[in-house]
């Protein structure tokens, strides 16, 4: 279909190749950029995204040169010339096009403009004859996969992410070994992702060694394998750090006794790491690869890439290493401990316990057990006399009514707060100003605070003495009872009672940083 | 902070009806203030003080209702639990939660209910006290 476009088109091309030559190649470019509209309109689009900036003072200049066939073709033009580049060097599918093209646009962009228009015939001549083989749209994907790493190492990184929605992963995980890796939202479907980290390394141009495509293609396999068995889909990170993993074993070089001494090595650690797992730990995936690949693979090469990778990974992520270790030591010294504290990362770590279920419900129910086994602790801290209880029923049960009792309470005081004389008044502005000074108080006394406002009030409502010289902050030094020599003595029972009765220091901590969090 | 907002409010509440209306209403607008102090100091982050503020905001008279999109019951309770169900209804907003957050949210709720009963029962005990002295 495309052969046959062209072919219509080549008369006009001829036509056009009497004007002169940046009209011609104006004209080209626009030509072929409808032509190819019609078959992947939105891609195009895409891409005009991705290439538009660099290419902006590329078209930019031809804009200057004042062209009247510039200005009609102009505001096609930048998107045209920018999405066409790409396009061509796709169809043209050599490797060495884009490049010159690119690096013409870049160096040359007024000057040699017959240059231009020969390189441009010469692109659209292997345009011409590889269209067949861009026919299948298996390919299609491919190609264009290939275009935008291309583009992404070319271009700004920063360019690649404003790209397309279907294809920012692709791009992403392409320009991944490239340059820094851009923001990347994962398809998530196991089975995807292996097909994409396929094609990825298919695509890779730099992955000449063939064999190697293929022991990637598979350590990525075995990587989505293994991250089908974890709870929670690993992030951009990781799969990064894989893939740099198995590019610097591509770089490195390690000797088969090395290689089977450190794959004995591994797999002993590994056997330990067996029942746990570990996520968004490339490291820990490539040891849980190591093994299940040197059982599957029998030629010892692919053990030697194994451990290869496993070693870089383990070199590379060495700083890592040895908190694991002691902590799975630790683990299975005593198994009935708690998680060890988890690594601050961007999702919570779970490790499956020695001789349980690893299968990710089992997991998550673990979690939330746990996470409701912490929060029934903390309740028990604020429930005055639960210390002694155990067992989440009846814990629960002396929950409900401490809480039923406070409700009540609440009640209780409100009408006797209402049945009480009103003629009291509250000095709300000295209490105010209170508060001022309330600002720099540290917040884990704030918990004081209430009660001691409570109290001054009723002092300044009824005494004429000022509280102003009573300084918040000497009350909250310490639990002691506050200066109140210049208080009357009338209240001094009151506030010892109040002082003793309430503040406990251990409820208090929960209590106060409760008030914290809130707010 | 809740000090300074229940004394306030308890204040308005006495200006309002100092004689005119009967103790028990102004015992019940006490407990109103009560609650939307310890619901207001406690902050929006809380699922149990924004429910308790729209409990306590929402009239029972007003028969129009805001469209406005809650997405309540998200998770209706399997009910399986008879304490689990109990502690649901004590908690404001607890009909909706997970089980995992309603003990979060349960705790937090006791923390400042606690609270709150403490500064209700000073000032209380110092206003008798006041009284009792003249």
């Amino acid at each position: 279909m495309l052969r046959g476009q062209l072919q219509c088109l080549s008369p006009r091309f001829l036509l056009f190749c009497s004007f002169p030559s940046s009209a011609a190649s104006f004209s080209i470019l626009i030509l072929i950029l409808l032509l190819l509209r019609r078959r992947r309109r939105r891609r195009l689009s895409e891409l005009k995204n991705i290439a538009f900036s660099p290419f902006a003072c590329f078209s930019r200049r031809f804009f200057v040169s004042g062209m009247e066939k510039e200005r009609f073709f102009g505001g096609g033009w930048k998107s045209a010339h920018a999405g066409l580049l790409p396009e061509v060097s796709a169809f043209a599918g050599d490797e060495h096009l884009p490049h010159s093209f690119v690096g013409f646009g870049w160096e040359q962009p007024v000057h040699g403009q017959e240059a231009h228009a020969q390189q441009l015939e010469s692109a659209l001549s292997s345009l011409v004859s590889s269209p067949s083989s861009n026919a299948p749209d298996g390919n299609d994907s491919v190609v264009i996969r290939e275009l935008i790493g291309r583009l992404g190492s070319i271009c700004n990184s920063g360019n690649v992410s404003p790209s397309s929605r279907c294809h920012s992963a692709h791009a992403s995980y392409y320009s991944t070994p490239l340059s820094s890796p851009p923001k990347l939202n994962l398809a998530g479907a196991d089975h995807q992702r292996q097909r994409m980290l396929v094609n990825q390394v298919a695509a890779a141009p730099f992955l000449a060694d063939q064999g190697f495509a293929e022991r990637a293609a598979r350590f990525s396999c075995f990587g989505a394998a293994e991250a089908g068995q974890l709870s929670r889909v690993s992030s951009r990170q990781s799969l990064a750090k894989e893939v740099a993993a198995s590019y610097a074993m591509m770089a490195g070089s390690s000797s088969s006794p090395e290689a089977s001494s450190a794959s004995e090595k591994l797999t002993a650690v590994v056997a330990e790491h067996n029942a746990r797992k570990r996520k968004a730990a490339p490291k820990g995936k490539g040891k849980a690869a190591a093994p299940s690949s040197s059982s599957a693979m029998d030629p010892p090469e692919e053990e030697n890439s194994d451990s290869k990778r496993c070693k870089a990974a383990e070199a590379g992520g060495a700083d890592k290493d040895a908190p694991v270790k002691p902590k799975t030591e630790q683990n299975s010294s005593d198994d009935g401990n708690a998680k060890p504290p988890e690594p601050p990362k961007d999702y919570i770590h779970v490790r499956a316990r020695r001789g349980q279920a690893t299968d990710s419900h089992s997991l998550a129910e673990r979690v939330r057990r746990e996470k409701i086994s912490e929060r029934m602790k903390l309740l028990q801290d604020l429930v005055p006399g639960c210390n002694k209880v155990t067992g989440k029923a009846v814990m629960l049960d002396e929950i409900i009514n401490y809480v039923q009792s406070l409700q009540r309470q609440v009640e209780f005081l409100s009408m006797k707060l209402a049945t009480l004389d009103p003629q009291l008044e509250f000095d709300t502005e000295t209490l105010l100003s209170k508060e001022m000074h309330q600002v720099h108080v540290p917040l884990p006394q704030q918990v004081l605070f209430p009660l001691d406002m409570a109290t001054s009030a009723f002092s300044l409502a009824q005494l004429p003495l000022k509280l102003a010289e009573n300084p918040p902050d000497s009350m909250f030094s310490s639990l002691q009872l506050p200066p109140i020599d210049h208080l009357a003595n009338l209240w001094e029972d009151d506030l010892r009672y109040v002082v003793q009765t309430g503040f406990p220091q251990s409820q208090e901590a929960p209590f106060s940083s409760g008030a914290l969090r809130a707010e | 902070m809740v000090a300074l907002r229940f004394l306030r409010a308890l204040s308005l509440v006495r200006c309002s009806g100092p004689g005119a209306r009967s103790p028990s209403y102004r015992a019940r607008g006490i407990r109103r203030a009560a609650y939307a102090c310890m619901a207001a100091s406690a902050g929006p982050r809380r699922a149990w003080s924004r429910a308790l503020l729209r409990k306590i905001r929402r009239r029972p008279g007003r028969g129009l209702r805001r469209p406005r999109a809650v997405i309540r019951r998200r998770r209706p309770v399997g009910g399986g639990d008879p304490l689990e169900v109990a502690l649901r209804r004590l908690v404001p907003g607890g009909g909706c939660m997970e089980y995992c957050r309603l003990l979060e949210e349960a705790a937090d709720y006791v923390k400042c209910l606690a609270m709150q009963v403490r500064l209700m029962q000073t000032i209380v005990d110092s206003a008798s006290h006041v009284n009792s002295i003249d």
